[in-house]
């Protein structure tokens, strides 16, 4: 597991109109890690995730994602590039009118040569990979709770066999046990699967519990970048008060501070 | 194919039949490692896998693999020399290979069910109507006893939409309807010297029958279709919800407002219809069949009883109504996804349309009873 980084962000400036998201955003992920990318509300993660996977061209810099430059390579290029990445959007959006199998189905019949009886059984493993019982194959995307919705967008993100997986946001909206078997599925895709891992987040158990590298993005800039620990001590106000919060549940450090 | 480019072979070593696998087995080649799989002879023993040669291996490919295992009876009896990253892949999907084998029964039902089903589905939609036709004169009740509850505000802004915006398009619908009249009648007329004839035809037509139903046909595709996206949108959303909690109702705060809108705005808008269209059968009347403006105007004063003007916009009303009431209810009770926001729509519009029509039949018959 070594070679060139799977995702290089480099000197990415986001302007819309007179407001600049970001100012110079660089980072890079090595392949088989998985890092988060945490900043306040409006600090431009999303943003930037889009900028990544080339849904949102940003005002410059450089994205080069499994080498290929996102915002100069020719549409082909492109295209092949696609099949090799998975993204888990906020809401799972699967496709509402097809069932779950039907939603996994989709990106195999559209860009994977499977043999006709080898498609049924490995549309199921995709679905049981995300840790879905088989039962929810033939269900519709309404009928599923919010925690199932984001493992059958997963099941469909992990269809085509990609290196890369990019989550926004996975835990919001999860109950806490539900948010820490995400987390495991996710360890287990990084640890068993080998796939590389960018994941959008609020969700401070899963930076501390699963995470190996953490990149706080502020002010348009990448503030901190490195494992939780050492990103907890970084002096800047906001990262303080992020992880307070934390500190004054954990309970010894109550009256430290406040 | 040459020795060196495939994928997987057999042989016998010590006596166990080992199956060695070599090159990328990942998810663009599968149907190819499906053939060769095919093609390798695995016996229906235990087999001895080797992976020594495998640069790549992912799910699908270890599926294809372990799949044809069990199919053929054979078995695994050792992994050799695989690395330790193929390993846990096939790991992973071995420990899935027993949820995946049967595929989740599906539902299927006969037509008689299927029959049965949309029987049912349809008395349920009948009475949905005629409970929400309830809330809906509760809540105008409601309305006019205490008239701070009407939105006045939301009225003014639905009738601008139903109304206002609509008059361009019923303009011109309603001319060129006028024109096609004029035509078709006064070919026919012409033959027995007729002409002046084609007025009164013209003019108890459109504003007793055509006008109304075109006009109500062209409002329930424009504001029936709208109040249904935007209503079921609302509920997407849960703005709907939002309405109620603020301890607002969503009776009057949405749908009295629209209704009332468009009671108002189709009477009115099928009275534009009818001097639209009328107009049109003059401009042709003119060149056509020599009839002048003057003429016109005169025999229609003549001709067109004002009973004839009365019955279309009482009828027009009455749409309204069922317009409103159904592209509200439609709205109102979509399921919580996307896709039924569609399917609601187009149901508004084609109940809208039925509706019309199905009442239009009915005025005519009472009407003639009636003597008008």
């Amino acid at each position: 597991m070594s070679g060139a980084p799977v995702i290089e962000v480099d000197a990415i400036v986001t302007r819309f109109d007179a407001q600049t998201v970001h100012d110079g955003v660089s980072f890079s992920v090595p392949r088989g890690q998985i890092a988060a990318l945490i900043g306040g509300s409006g600090s431009g993660k999303s943003v930037l995730l889009r900028e990544i996977i080339g849904l949102h061209r940003p005002t410059s810099g450089r994205v080069r994602l499994l080498g290929t430059e996102v915002w100069s390579a020719p549409e082909e290029e492109l295209a092949a590039l696609r099949q090799r990445f998975g993204m888990l959007f906020q809401d799972g959006a699967l496709f509402s009118s097809l069932t779950v199998a039907q939603n996994v189905a989709t990106p195999l019949i559209e860009h994977a040569r499977v043999p006709a009886h080898l498609l049924g059984p490995l549309v199921r493993l995709r679905i049981a990979l995300a840790g879905l019982p088989v039962e929810a194959a033939i269900k519709m995307p309404s009928e599923l709770s919010g925690g199932m919705r984001k493992r059958a967008a997963v099941a469909r993100a992990l269809a085509l066999e990609p290196e890369v997986l990019f989550l926004d946001e996975p835990t919001s909206g999860l109950d806490p046990i539900s948010a820490r078997a995400f987390d495991r599925l996710l360890r287990f895709l990084c640890d068993d699967l080998g796939l590389t891992i960018l994941v959008v987040t609020h969700d401070l158990d899963t930076l501390l519990g699963l995470v190996d590298r953490t990149i706080v993005l502020a002010d348009g800039k990448v503030i901190a970048d490195g494992p939780v620990k050492e990103v907890m001590r970084v002096d800047d106000p906001w990262l303080q008060s992020y992880f307070r919060v934390r500190t004054m549940l954990e309970g010894p450090e109550m009256n430290r501070g406040i | 194919m040459s020795a060196s480019a495939r994928d997987c072979w057999l042989e016998q070593v010590d006596g166990q039949a080992t199956l060695f696998l070599a090159g990328a087995w990942n998810l663009p080649r599968i149907a190819r490692i499906d053939a060769a799989l095919a093609a390798a002879g695995i016996p229906a023993s235990a087999l001895v896998l080797d992976g020594a040669a495998l640069t790549t291996l992912d799910t699908a490919a270890a599926l294809a693999l372990l799949r044809r295992i069990d199919g053929i009876g054979a078995s695994v009896a050792r992994l050799a020399n695989f690395g330790v990253s193929h390993l846990r892949v096939i790991e992973a999907v071995l420990g899935r290979l027993g949820d995946i084998g049967v595929e989740a029964p599906r539902l299927r039902h006969r037509w008689l069910a299927v029959l049965g089903m949309q029987v049912l589905e349809f008395r349920g939609l009948m009475l949905g109507h005629l409970d929400f036709l309830g809330r809906s004169a509760i809540a105008l009740g409601d309305a006019a006893l205490r008239p701070r509850a009407l939105r006045l505000k939301e009225l003014a802004a639905q009738f601008h939409h139903v109304c206002v915006e609509a008059i361009p398009v019923v303009v011109l619908v309603t001319f060129l309807i006028g024109v096609v009249l004029a035509y078709l009648f006064g070919m026919q007329a012409e033959k027995y010297g007729a002409n002046i004839f084609v007025v009164d035809g013209v003019a108890i037509g459109t504003t007793r029958e055509l006008s109304p139903i075109i006009v109500a046909v062209i409002v329930a595709g424009r504001s029936g279709a709208a109040f249904t996206a935007q209503l079921g949108t609302m509920v997407l959303t849960e703005e709907i919800d939002a309405i109620r909690t603020l301890g607002l109702s969503p009776m009057q705060v949405l749908v009295i407002p629209r209704l009332l809108a468009l009671v108002i705005a189709l009477p009115l808008l099928v009275f534009v219809g009818d001097v639209s269209s009328m107009l049109g059968a003059m401009t042709i009347a003119n060149p056509l069949l020599d009839i002048t403006p003057a003429t016109f105007i005169d025999r229609v004063h003549w001709g067109l009883r004002l009973e004839h003007v009365i019955v279309g916009l009482v009828k027009s009303a009455v749409f309204a109504v069922f317009i409103a009431i159904i592209g509200c209810r439609m709205g109102m009770s979509v399921s919580r996804d996307s896709r039924s926001i569609g399917i609601s729509t187009t149901s508004t519009v084609v109940q809208c349309i039925v509706a019309v029509i199905l009442l239009d039949a009915f005025f005519a018959i009472v009407f003639q009873e009636l003597g008008y």
